[in-house]
């Protein structure tokens, strides 16, 4: 039998962006600029992008990076509040392993004048052995620098 | 514009049953077993009750309770290894009211003749509602209603 184990952890992620809570909140919701900054990038192919944005709808993305192992995000939306809060339960798997199952919340609050605090929570169960939160902490920083460029485009 | 907020939050239970994984495991799989222990108060009366086990399968469980209030587990399966584990993210709702949005992870590990199992839960709970401890003695009286139903059935098999 598989060795099995789960790892708890959480973490939470603070960026300001100088654009309006709105239009923060719209590089989430709208599954058209949300896949920019989430899944295209060098040396990624995408395999498949599909949203549907709304409580209780599902979300999925597969991709490699430079023919690698198939990578796979399943999302699903729990909780939508406009221009101000998201939270969403994801699973990550790669090649036939799932690696974790988290839950995120991010909430957009107004920073200064016409800015935005955006604060990441992720509350993980990382499964066997095969994904630590460092590296899923790191990997949404990293997200976070690409959604800060988009917004600057 | 109302106030939003989200306060994050876990704990961990955990029970030792005299039954074997499979048995435990069951007892959260199929809707009829889980009906003898998922249930409210004495005073609750179950509205509404659907399951399905599969990852990316949704369960609910909608019940009035003796005030008249109507609360909402509404959940999704996102990991089930048989016998081992069952992840699953859920939404409680009192009445119309997103009161919060939880993971949780349940581990089954074999000990003696019988199970070992491990709860965990990681929570996200909003705008304002104070749960001050009431998810996590909710959950411990869940395992123990777990834990009676896994000995009536041990005892109708004799």
């Amino acid at each position: 039998m598989a060795e099995r184990s789960v790892t708890h952890a959480t973490f939470s992620l603070e960026r300001s962006y100088d654009a309006a809570p709105a239009r923060v909140f719209g590089a989430w919701a709208d599954p058209g600029r949300k896949r920019r900054w989430f899944a295209e990038g060098e040396g990624w192919q995408i395999d498949e992008f599909t949203a549907d944005f709304k409580v209780g709808g599902f979300e999925r993305s597969r991709f490699r990076f430079k023919g690698g192992v198939p990578i796979r995000n399943d999302t699903t939306y729990h909780d939508i509040v406009p221009d101000e809060r998201i939270i969403f339960a994801y699973t990550m798997t790669i090649g036939e392993n799932r690696i974790s199952a988290s839950l995120a919340t991010i909430e957009f609050r107004p920073d200064g004048g016409r800015g935005t605090k955006l604060v990441f929570t992720e509350q993980g169960a990382f499964l066997d052995g095969l994904d630590k939160v460092e590296s899923r902490q790191g990997g949404w920083g990293e997200l976070l620098e690409a959604l800060g460029r988009a917004l600057q485009s | 514009m109302s106030a939003r907020s989200a306060v994050h939050g876990s704990f961990t239970l955990e029970r030792v049953y005299d039954a074997s994984p499979a048995r435990v495991f069951q007892a959260w799989a199929n809707i009829e077993a889980k009906a003898r222990w998922f249930v409210g108060p004495a005073d609750w009366q179950v509205l509404e009750r659907t399951l399905e086990f599969r990852v990316g399968g949704r369960e609910r469980l909608r019940g009035r309770k003796g005030s008249g209030v109507i609360s909402t587990f509404d959940s999704v399966y996102l990991d089930i290894v048989p016998d081992r584990r069952i992840v699953y993210s859920y939404d409680m709702h009192l009445d119309e009211t997103h009161i919060s949005v939880s993971l949780a992870t349940v581990q089954l590990e074999p000990e003696g003749g019988g199970t070992r199992l491990i709860l965990t839960e990681q929570g996200a709970f909003l705008d304002g509602y104070d749960d001050a401890g009431s998810r996590e003695r909710g959950t411990r009286v869940l395992l123990e209603q777990l834990g009676a139903a896994l000995a009536r059935q041990a005892a109708g098999d004799r």
